[in-house]
């Protein structure tokens, strides 16, 4: 009994049906994805669509639910699993072989780009000391110990957290955070005449009013993350304080003698290296603004390594440094600060090693078919 | 086939390329002028050297669309038009060159509209000009897609006045005397206010630099006039541009050819490849092999279409002959923009038009060789033809040779990435459009043929194969080229969703026909889809205006695109038709 569903559901994974329907629904997916994106932007539409299980609330088909990327890549690379095993192991077969087992790399490449991938921005004037990425999207509050001139101590609380509300402790410091309202996006203006009082009692946030906004996804949008929080220090209050990403200069209260500061900002990821900026070039071509090439002489330096040497990053040649990648991405302020773009991905060789196998298993294929025709006109011929 | 026939066909194809090579052939002088040898001098324009013919033609292109126009009787070519636009406006603008479309343009211009197209000169906008950049100024902020017809169209024409107004103010201020005057006249403030106008005005660059040390510093005149004015010696380009400007002006044949000796002298101390390198190009423009080849392709297909219903024997190895004489010229077109630009062939959507068209000729002329039934013929042609229709109409918008921004300068990604994909979309527009001969043949052949059906199933089916491989490998090196310059090998971009399409779609095919859930007619149904998804990821993606590879957004393309969607599912629709509209006889007595 239990034999007989196994090898139905073993006849139905690896059934041609199951790919062609689940290749149609990828063809739908990938169409979705990219009408979507005049919309909700790349990543918007891309975690809409590629990288959920189930799309809810689709536009195109009468907002019924339709499979997500996730789902049909998961049952895909099944299917293609149960296919490559199924495929007789000779040689008339080891380029379809190949080719599927290439297939099979490259799912699992971009399984391991959608769970693990991590992007993230560094932007660094020319002269300046950078050792930080930061992220696109995400924010942090950065309770910052400043009393020391020449160190700063950061802690910081991501905005995951603050959207959970209530009392965080700042490990390493007799702080506790007590988060008593949180916007993941708003829009801060001047307290008019007659407006509610703002829930802040100390710094700048007490003439601000707050209106709570939708999250926005484009990609050329940021949210204005903003929070209410309450530090609390041995039993005292240090009164609520309005932060925001809209908000420029830091605050800070006094606790026993060490001074904090309060901001909110892009969630930064310290790195145990450094880079300064050398030299940035914009190339255009002569007589014209077409750019031609932009490049950024960075020093690295790295004490751990006991290293310190120079690194062009240009277009199409990006630094790889310690498994994260800096590409030239963006510039700004006349060409004097330089924008590289990070990226951590642990499977990025993946894609490489797939293209080999399956451009080779097609020629395999392709060769072994050719070989199989020529031979029976060659029968035909002589019979 | 007999002797006489195999010798008539082969006639045809020598013929074609007989014409093709006279094309190329120089005309004579224009009034006694030498033009072409004007059209030869190397100027710097758009960051790139070019002969002053390439932007003569672009730029009429751009105001007129076509390289040359009829006035007062006489056939005006680009570099006759051009001498009289920089030396001669008051003549130039009284040739009705811009054409407009747009009935509420016309009538903000103060006009009627009289037939189908409009051609007004300068003269006839210029005092109408203030409302012409007033209406321009506020459609111009509006994005592209969301602007209205009129917007469109008034920024249009903005933009082609305000190019012909640079162009006349390039090597001398209009209505002044000319550039002799002005180098009489140095001194002044006067002057000076003058070369800052000229500066700022000028289109192009026409003297080369003068130290080896600096080799991209090609000036304007009004740059060396400036310069002569702050003590940097005077330009030796200067005095024999002024005399072919006084020459040209004073009608003065003579000592106008004389004058262009002396100025390819000094280009040539200065610059010693870019004359040579001009002149090649010219002879390029001049040859047109596109729109040649183009015309091959489609005398080509009329011979093989009425090759069906008279004499085969002769008239189906002349096709053939002439596909082969056309695809010589296209291939020679295509290798000479290759040397010229110094770059793989598909370097942008132009170019990309071109070299699908080449591939499918290529892929349908071996196919014919194999199965030698005219259809591998008949598609080739359709395909090169239509192919080339679309590059005549993307190439009017400038210079085709363009220069790559940064991301795309790089040869080696163009030569792998780029060419492999266009290849596989080359092969699935060639086995849609075998499709669609299937489906025709089908309807229209009174008797029912299955040898050449199943011949024709086994091309599309193999072509479907091989495109499969080549947009695969192609996407997938695409993604490494990402991974290289934005860092991620895969990002949902719409282009590569679109060559993802492609690659679904192909693969769809090949495992339905492999499980055996469609036969021949639903192979070829899929094989007409894949048309659709082709065209609509080679220039859908592009009229979305999001995304890395937005770089070429076309609005006029749309109707054009929809109508092709359109065209291709009445084709699969034609194609599915049930049996009893396929034979003519009912199936009973068959």
């Amino acid at each position: 009994m239990i034999k007989a569903y196994a090898s139905r559901a073993w006849g139905f994974l690896k059934s041609f049906q199951l790919t062609i329907v689940l290749l149609a629904l990828l063809m739908c997916l990938v169409l979705f994805c990219t009408l979507a994106q005049v919309e909700m932007g790349t990543q918007g539409a891309v975690d809409a669509y590629m990288r959920s299980f189930i799309v809810w609330n689709q536009p195109l088909l009468l907002r019924l639910p339709f499979p997500g990327g996730a789902l049909v890549g998961l049952l895909l690379t099944l299917n293609l699993l149960a296919k490559t095993i199924d495929i007789k192991l000779s040689w008339q077969k080891s380029g379809m072989w190949l080719v599927h087992a290439g297939l099979v790399v490259l799912f699992a490449g971009e399984f391991v780009a959608g769970m693990m991938q991590v992007d993230t921005n560094l932007s660094i004037e020319v002269g300046q000391t950078v050792n930080f990425v930061q992220s696109y999207k995400q924010m942090e509050l950065a309770v910052i110990d400043v009393t020391d001139p020449t160190w700063d101590e950061v802690y910081s609380v991501p905005d995951t957290r603050l959207a959970k509300g209530g009392a965080v402790a700042i490990p390493g410091t007799p702080i506790t955070l007590n988060v008593k309202k949180f916007y993941a996006n708003a829009e801060l203006s001047n307290q008019g005449p007659g407006a509610p009082p703002s829930l802040a009692t100390a710094g700048i946030g007490a003439g601000v009013s707050v209106e709570e906004r939708p999250v926005v996804s484009a990609d050329n949008e940021i949210n204005q993350t903003s929070a209410f929080v309450e530090p609390i220090a041995g039993g005292r209050s240090y009164g609520t304080w309005l932060v925001s990403v809209a908000l420029g200069a830091p605050q800070s209260f006094t606790h026993e003698g060490r001074t904090y500061t309060l901001a909110m900002r892009l969630r930064r990821q310290y790195l145990p290296y450094a880079f300064t900026l050398k030299q940035f070039r914009h190339d255009v071509y002569p007589g014209t603004e077409i750019p031609k090439n932009f490049s950024s002489l960075v020093q690295v330096v790295n004490p751990s390594r006991n290293e310190s040497r120079e690194v062009l990053i240009y277009m199409n040649q990006p630094l790889r440094y310690e498994g994260k990648t800096f590409y030239q991405a963006s510039f700004g302020k006349n060409d004097t600060l330089s924008i590289l773009s990070v990226v951590e991905n642990p499977g990025w060789l993946l894609p490489y090693v797939s293209c080999v196998l399956v451009s080779l298993g097609l020629l395999v294929h392709f060769a072994i078919v050719l070989r199989r025709s020529l031979k029976r006109r060659q029968d035909k011929k002589e019979g | 086939m007999t002797f006489v026939q195999k010798y008539l066909a082969w006639g045809a194809g020598v013929l074609a390329l007989l014409i093709a090579l006279i094309v190329a052939l120089p005309s004579g002088k224009a009034r006694g002028f030498d033009v072409s040898g004007f059209g030869t001098l190397p100027i710097l324009e758009g960051g790139r050297v070019k002969p002053l013919d390439s932007l003569a033609r672009n730029s009429l292109l751009a105001i007129h669309s076509r390289q040359g126009f009829r006035h007062e009787g006489r056939l005006v070519g680009p570099d006759e038009w051009i001498l009289d636009v920089l030396f001669r406006p008051q003549v130039a603008d009284q040739q009705p060159i811009f054409v407009i479309d747009d009935p509420e343009v016309i009538s903000l211009v103060g006009a009627k509209q009289t037939k189908n197209r409009n051609y007004f000169s300068f003269a006839d906008l210029s005092t109408h000009l203030d409302e012409v950049q007033k209406q321009a100024a506020s459609a111009q902020p509006i994005a592209p897609q969301k602007r209205t017809r009129f917007q469109s169209a008034i920024v249009n024409l903005f933009d082609r006045v305000y190019l012909y107004y640079k162009l006349r103010n390039t090597l001398q201020l209009a209505g002044s005397p000319g550039l002799g005057w002005e180098l009489q006249s140095l001194g002044t403030p006067e002057a000076a206010l003058r070369h800052q106008d000229l500066t700022q005005l000028a289109h192009f660059r026409m003297l080369p630099p003068t130290t080896a040390a600096n080799p991209d510093a090609w000036l304007s005149v009004g740059q060396a006039l400036a310069g002569v004015q702050s003590g940097a010696g005077v330009h030796p380009g200067l005095v024999p541009l002024a005399k072919l400007n006084a020459a040209y002006i004073a009608n003065d044949a003579a000592s106008f050819n004389t004058a262009l000796a002396e100025m390819n002298g000094v280009v040539t101390t200065l610059k010693p490849d870019a004359l040579g390198h001009a002149s090649n190009e010219l002879v390029f423009n001049r040859a047109q092999p596109f729109f040649v080849g183009l015309s091959i392709y489609f005398v080509a297909f009329l011979v093989l279409c009425v090759s069906w219903i008279y004499k085969p024997e002769l008239l189906r190895p002349t096709a053939y002959a002439l596909l082969l004489s056309g695809a010589i010229v296209h291939t020679i077109g295509l290798a000479a923009r290759v040397i010229l630009q110094g770059r793989p062939p598909v370097t942008n959507l132009y170019s990309s038009a071109v070299f699908v068209g080449w591939g499918a000729v290529i892929l349908g002329l071996i196919v014919e060789r194999m199965y030698r039934k005219g259809f591998g013929t008949a598609v080739a042609a359709a395909a090169g033809f239509a192919s080339l229709i679309v590059a005549q109409n993307l190439g009017t918008e400038g210079d085709t040779m363009e220069m790559m921004r940064a991301v795309l300068d790089s040869n080696f990604w163009l030569a792998t990435h780029v060419v492999t994909i266009t290849i596989g979309y080359s092969g699935t527009f060639l086995a849609g459009s075998i499709a669609i001969a299937y489906a025709l043949k089908k309807h229209i052949s009174a008797k029912p043929d299955p040898e050449t059906d199943k011949a024709l199933a086994d091309m599309a089916y193999g072509i479907i194969c091989f495109a499969l491989f080549f947009s695969f490998v192609g996407t997938v090196l695409g993604g490494i080229w990402a991974d290289q310059s934005w860092g991620r090998f895969w990002g949902w971009d719409p282009k590569e969703n679109g060559a993802l399409l492609i690659v679904l779609w192909n693969a769809i095919i090949l495992h339905a026909r492999m499980a055996g859930y469609v036969r021949e007619r639903g192979t070829m149904v899929m094989a007409i889809f894949g048309n659709v998804i082709t065209a609509l990821s080679w220039f859908g993606v592009n009229m979305l205006g999001v995304g890395l590879h937005s770089y070429g957004f076309m609005d006029k393309a749309f109707v054009a695109l929809t109508s092709f969607c359109v065209s291709q599912l009445v084709f699969m629709a034609i194609c599915y038709a049930p049996a009893r509209f396929w034979v003519e006889k009912p199936r009973s007595r068959s």
